[in-house]
Protein backbone atom coordinates (compact mmCIF):
# COMPACT_ATOMS: atom_id res chain seq x y z
CA UNK A 1 0.00 0.00 0.00
CA UNK A 2 1.28 3.30 -0.99
CA UNK A 3 1.23 6.35 1.67
CA UNK A 4 1.09 9.84 0.21
CA UNK A 5 1.85 12.23 2.06
CA UNK A 6 0.18 15.38 1.33
CA UNK A 7 1.03 19.12 1.91
CA UNK A 8 -0.41 22.22 1.90
CA UNK A 9 0.78 23.97 -1.69
CA UNK A 10 2.25 26.85 -0.92
CA UNK A 11 1.26 29.42 -3.46
CA UNK A 12 4.61 30.73 -5.05
CA UNK A 13 5.17 34.04 -5.09
CA UNK A 14 4.74 35.44 -9.27
CA UNK A 15 8.18 36.31 -10.16
CA UNK A 16 8.17 38.63 -13.07
CA UNK A 17 9.50 37.93 -16.57
CA UNK A 18 12.46 39.50 -16.91
CA UNK A 19 12.31 42.73 -19.17
CA UNK A 20 15.17 44.34 -21.06
CA UNK A 21 16.96 46.87 -18.38
CA UNK A 22 18.95 49.24 -19.29
CA UNK A 23 21.01 47.82 -16.49
CA UNK A 24 21.66 44.99 -19.32
CA UNK A 25 23.52 47.35 -21.38
CA UNK A 26 27.09 48.31 -20.89
CA UNK A 27 29.35 51.24 -21.75
CA UNK A 28 32.99 51.26 -22.96
CA UNK A 29 34.57 54.57 -21.61
CA UNK A 30 37.93 55.70 -23.44
CA UNK A 31 40.17 57.92 -21.08
CA UNK A 32 42.32 60.40 -21.68
CA UNK A 33 46.07 59.76 -21.53
CA UNK A 34 49.28 61.80 -22.13
CA UNK A 35 51.00 60.20 -24.68
CA UNK A 36 49.21 59.04 -27.34
CA UNK A 37 49.05 61.76 -30.66
CA UNK A 38 45.45 62.81 -31.63
CA UNK A 39 45.66 61.21 -35.09
CA UNK A 40 46.42 57.93 -33.26
CA UNK A 41 43.38 57.61 -31.23
CA UNK A 42 41.48 58.86 -34.00
CA UNK A 43 42.65 56.00 -35.90
CA UNK A 44 42.40 53.37 -33.24
CA UNK A 45 38.87 54.50 -32.85
CA UNK A 46 38.22 54.20 -36.77
CA UNK A 47 39.89 50.57 -36.81
CA UNK A 48 38.13 49.12 -33.34
CA UNK A 49 34.99 50.81 -33.59
CA UNK A 50 34.13 51.39 -37.48
CA UNK A 51 33.82 55.11 -36.92
CA UNK A 52 33.73 57.38 -39.37
CA UNK A 53 36.70 59.98 -39.22
CA UNK A 54 34.21 62.66 -38.04
CA UNK A 55 33.42 60.64 -35.44
CA UNK A 56 36.02 59.46 -34.18
CA UNK A 57 37.86 62.88 -34.35
CA UNK A 58 34.42 64.32 -32.02
CA UNK A 59 35.20 61.15 -29.50
CA UNK A 60 38.92 62.05 -29.78
CA UNK A 61 38.29 65.72 -29.04
CA UNK A 62 36.34 64.74 -25.82
CA UNK A 63 38.84 62.22 -24.21
CA UNK A 64 41.34 65.15 -24.65
CA UNK A 65 39.05 68.00 -22.91
CA UNK A 66 36.83 66.03 -20.72
CA UNK A 67 39.44 63.63 -19.94
CA UNK A 68 37.04 60.64 -21.09
CA UNK A 69 34.31 59.25 -23.24
CA UNK A 70 31.69 57.06 -23.99
CA UNK A 71 32.61 55.62 -26.96
CA UNK A 72 29.92 52.54 -27.06
CA UNK A 73 27.14 51.18 -25.63
CA UNK A 74 25.61 47.51 -25.88
CA UNK A 75 26.11 44.11 -24.45
CA UNK A 76 28.37 43.00 -21.58
CA UNK A 77 29.65 40.53 -24.20
CA UNK A 78 30.91 42.92 -26.51
CA UNK A 79 31.64 45.30 -24.38
CA UNK A 80 34.08 43.18 -23.38
CA UNK A 81 35.68 42.83 -26.56
CA UNK A 82 36.14 46.48 -27.59
CA UNK A 83 37.66 47.19 -24.65
CA UNK A 84 39.96 44.34 -24.59
CA UNK A 85 40.94 45.51 -28.68
CA UNK A 86 41.02 49.19 -27.41
CA UNK A 87 43.39 47.95 -24.62
CA UNK A 88 45.59 46.28 -27.09
CA UNK A 89 45.90 49.24 -28.57
CA UNK A 90 47.39 50.88 -25.53
CA UNK A 91 44.15 53.11 -25.26
CA UNK A 92 43.12 53.44 -21.38
CA UNK A 93 39.42 51.87 -21.63
CA UNK A 94 37.02 50.53 -19.63
CA UNK A 95 33.75 49.00 -19.21
CA UNK A 96 30.58 50.46 -16.66
CA UNK A 97 27.40 49.83 -16.56
CA UNK A 98 24.81 52.16 -18.28
CA UNK A 99 22.85 53.35 -15.90
CA UNK A 100 25.79 54.53 -13.83
CA UNK A 101 26.98 58.44 -13.68
CA UNK A 102 29.01 60.06 -15.59
CA UNK B 1 49.56 51.34 -47.33
CA UNK B 2 52.19 50.83 -49.62
CA UNK B 3 55.84 50.51 -48.40
CA UNK B 4 57.69 53.21 -47.27
CA UNK B 5 61.67 53.06 -46.68
CA UNK B 6 62.90 55.35 -44.27
CA UNK B 7 66.61 56.66 -44.08
CA UNK B 8 67.78 57.26 -40.87
CA UNK B 9 71.50 58.54 -40.00
CA UNK B 10 72.99 55.56 -37.89
CA UNK B 11 75.03 56.67 -35.46
CA UNK B 12 72.22 59.52 -33.91
CA UNK B 13 69.65 56.53 -34.08
CA UNK B 14 72.02 53.82 -32.56
CA UNK B 15 72.12 55.39 -29.01
CA UNK B 16 68.24 55.43 -29.19
CA UNK B 17 68.44 51.91 -29.38
CA UNK B 18 69.56 51.12 -25.64
CA UNK B 19 66.44 53.12 -24.19
CA UNK B 20 64.27 50.73 -26.70
CA UNK B 21 65.66 47.83 -25.81
CA UNK B 22 65.62 48.60 -21.85
CA UNK B 23 61.79 49.68 -22.19
CA UNK B 24 61.41 46.44 -24.44
CA UNK B 25 63.31 43.92 -21.25
CA UNK B 26 60.15 46.15 -18.57
CA UNK B 27 57.67 45.39 -21.22
CA UNK B 28 58.15 41.88 -20.92
CA UNK B 29 57.03 41.24 -17.55
CA UNK B 30 54.18 44.06 -17.05
CA UNK B 31 51.68 46.27 -19.09
CA UNK B 32 52.78 49.62 -20.79
CA UNK B 33 48.81 50.33 -19.34
CA UNK B 34 47.98 48.61 -16.39
CA UNK B 35 44.78 47.08 -17.84
CA UNK B 36 41.23 47.55 -15.91
CA UNK B 37 38.68 44.48 -15.97
CA UNK B 38 35.49 43.97 -16.62
CA UNK B 39 35.00 40.83 -14.12
CA UNK B 40 36.65 40.23 -11.19
CA UNK B 41 37.36 36.48 -11.83
CA UNK B 42 41.03 35.63 -11.52
CA UNK B 43 40.85 33.19 -14.39
CA UNK B 44 39.21 35.45 -16.62
CA UNK B 45 41.86 38.09 -15.35
CA UNK B 46 44.46 36.42 -15.80
CA UNK B 47 43.49 34.79 -19.39
CA UNK B 48 42.97 38.85 -20.60
CA UNK B 49 46.59 39.74 -18.99
CA UNK B 50 48.01 37.00 -20.77
CA UNK B 51 46.88 37.99 -24.13
CA UNK B 52 47.34 41.66 -23.59
CA UNK B 53 51.07 40.77 -22.94
CA UNK B 54 51.59 38.04 -25.71
CA UNK B 55 50.05 40.83 -28.65
CA UNK B 56 51.92 43.71 -26.48
CA UNK B 57 55.18 41.69 -26.62
CA UNK B 58 54.80 40.43 -30.39
CA UNK B 59 54.50 44.53 -31.44
CA UNK B 60 57.67 45.22 -29.59
CA UNK B 61 59.35 42.09 -31.04
CA UNK B 62 58.11 43.61 -34.43
CA UNK B 63 59.48 46.79 -34.29
CA UNK B 64 63.04 45.68 -32.57
CA UNK B 65 63.38 43.60 -36.18
CA UNK B 66 63.30 46.83 -37.67
CA UNK B 67 66.87 47.65 -36.37
CA UNK B 68 68.39 44.35 -37.18
CA UNK B 69 71.90 43.90 -39.04
CA UNK B 70 70.03 45.45 -42.05
CA UNK B 71 69.67 48.63 -40.68
CA UNK B 72 73.11 48.44 -39.59
CA UNK B 73 73.80 47.87 -43.06
CA UNK B 74 72.24 50.91 -44.89
CA UNK B 75 70.56 52.74 -41.71
CA UNK B 76 67.02 51.76 -44.17
CA UNK B 77 63.62 50.88 -42.02
CA UNK B 78 60.98 49.77 -44.15
CA UNK B 79 57.18 50.12 -43.30
CA UNK B 80 54.06 47.83 -44.98
CA UNK B 81 51.10 46.96 -44.86
CA UNK B 82 52.10 44.27 -42.57
CA UNK B 83 53.71 45.24 -40.19
CA UNK B 84 52.38 48.95 -39.97
CA UNK B 85 49.69 48.23 -37.02
CA UNK B 86 52.17 46.26 -34.98
CA UNK B 87 54.43 49.34 -35.41
CA UNK B 88 52.23 51.49 -34.54
CA UNK B 89 51.19 49.71 -30.81
CA UNK B 90 54.92 48.68 -30.52
CA UNK B 91 55.85 52.59 -30.53
CA UNK B 92 52.68 53.23 -28.24
CA UNK B 93 53.56 50.88 -25.51
CA UNK B 94 57.48 51.89 -26.06
CA UNK B 95 56.61 55.53 -25.14
CA UNK B 96 54.36 54.79 -22.87
CA UNK B 97 57.40 52.72 -20.48
CA UNK B 98 59.75 55.35 -21.81
CA UNK B 99 57.58 57.94 -20.33
CA UNK B 100 57.10 56.18 -16.91
CA UNK B 101 60.37 55.46 -16.36
CA UNK B 102 62.46 57.88 -17.30
CA UNK B 103 59.96 61.78 -17.78
CA UNK B 104 57.73 61.53 -15.06
CA UNK B 105 59.36 64.55 -13.84
CA UNK B 106 59.41 66.55 -17.63
CA UNK B 107 56.54 69.17 -17.79
CA UNK B 108 53.70 67.85 -19.80
CA UNK B 109 53.98 70.83 -21.71
CA UNK B 110 57.66 69.98 -23.00
CA UNK B 111 56.88 66.38 -23.48
CA UNK B 112 53.97 67.63 -25.99
CA UNK B 113 55.88 69.64 -27.75
CA UNK B 114 58.00 67.76 -30.41
CA UNK B 115 59.94 70.96 -31.06
CA UNK B 116 60.96 71.51 -27.49
CA UNK B 117 64.49 72.94 -27.10
CA UNK B 118 66.45 70.26 -25.81
CA UNK B 119 68.27 72.50 -23.51
CA UNK B 120 65.02 72.14 -21.33
CA UNK B 121 65.39 68.49 -20.95
CA UNK B 122 67.83 67.65 -18.04
CA UNK B 123 71.28 66.23 -19.84
CA UNK B 124 70.23 62.69 -18.16
CA UNK B 125 66.80 62.42 -19.46
CA UNK B 126 67.89 64.06 -22.85
CA UNK B 127 68.07 60.14 -24.39
CA UNK B 128 65.43 58.45 -23.03
CA UNK B 129 63.05 62.07 -24.60
CA UNK B 130 64.87 62.12 -28.04
CA UNK B 131 63.87 58.41 -28.09
CA UNK B 132 60.38 59.22 -26.84
CA UNK B 133 60.30 61.89 -30.00
CA UNK B 134 62.14 59.48 -31.99
CA UNK B 135 59.01 56.91 -31.76
CA UNK B 136 56.21 59.31 -31.79
CA UNK B 137 57.91 60.58 -35.50
CA UNK B 138 57.53 57.02 -36.68
CA UNK B 139 54.15 56.77 -35.64
CA UNK B 140 53.58 60.30 -37.32
CA UNK B 141 54.46 58.56 -40.63
CA UNK B 142 52.85 55.24 -40.37
CA UNK B 143 49.60 57.82 -39.94
CA UNK B 144 50.51 59.79 -42.59
CA UNK B 145 50.48 57.35 -45.04
CA UNK B 146 47.13 55.32 -43.74
CA UNK B 147 45.48 58.58 -43.83
CA UNK B 148 47.08 61.31 -45.85
CA UNK B 149 44.50 63.73 -44.50
CA UNK B 150 45.73 63.57 -41.13
CA UNK B 151 46.37 66.84 -40.19
CA UNK B 152 47.65 67.57 -36.43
Amino acid sequence: MMVFETKPRLNPTPVPAPTPQRAELWRVVVLNDPVNRMSYVVMVLRRVLGFEEERARRHMLEVHESGRSIVWTGTREQAEAHVFALQQWHLTAVIQPDHEAG
Amino acid sequence: MKQVEIKLNISAVAPLLDVIKQAADDLRGTLAIAATFPEEDADFTETWTQELMAAQNSDVRELLGLFGSDFFADGAISIDSNNCESLLRGCAALRIRILARWLQGVPAEIIEDEDAPVSEIPDELRLPFATYTFLDQIQKIILEHLNPAVAE
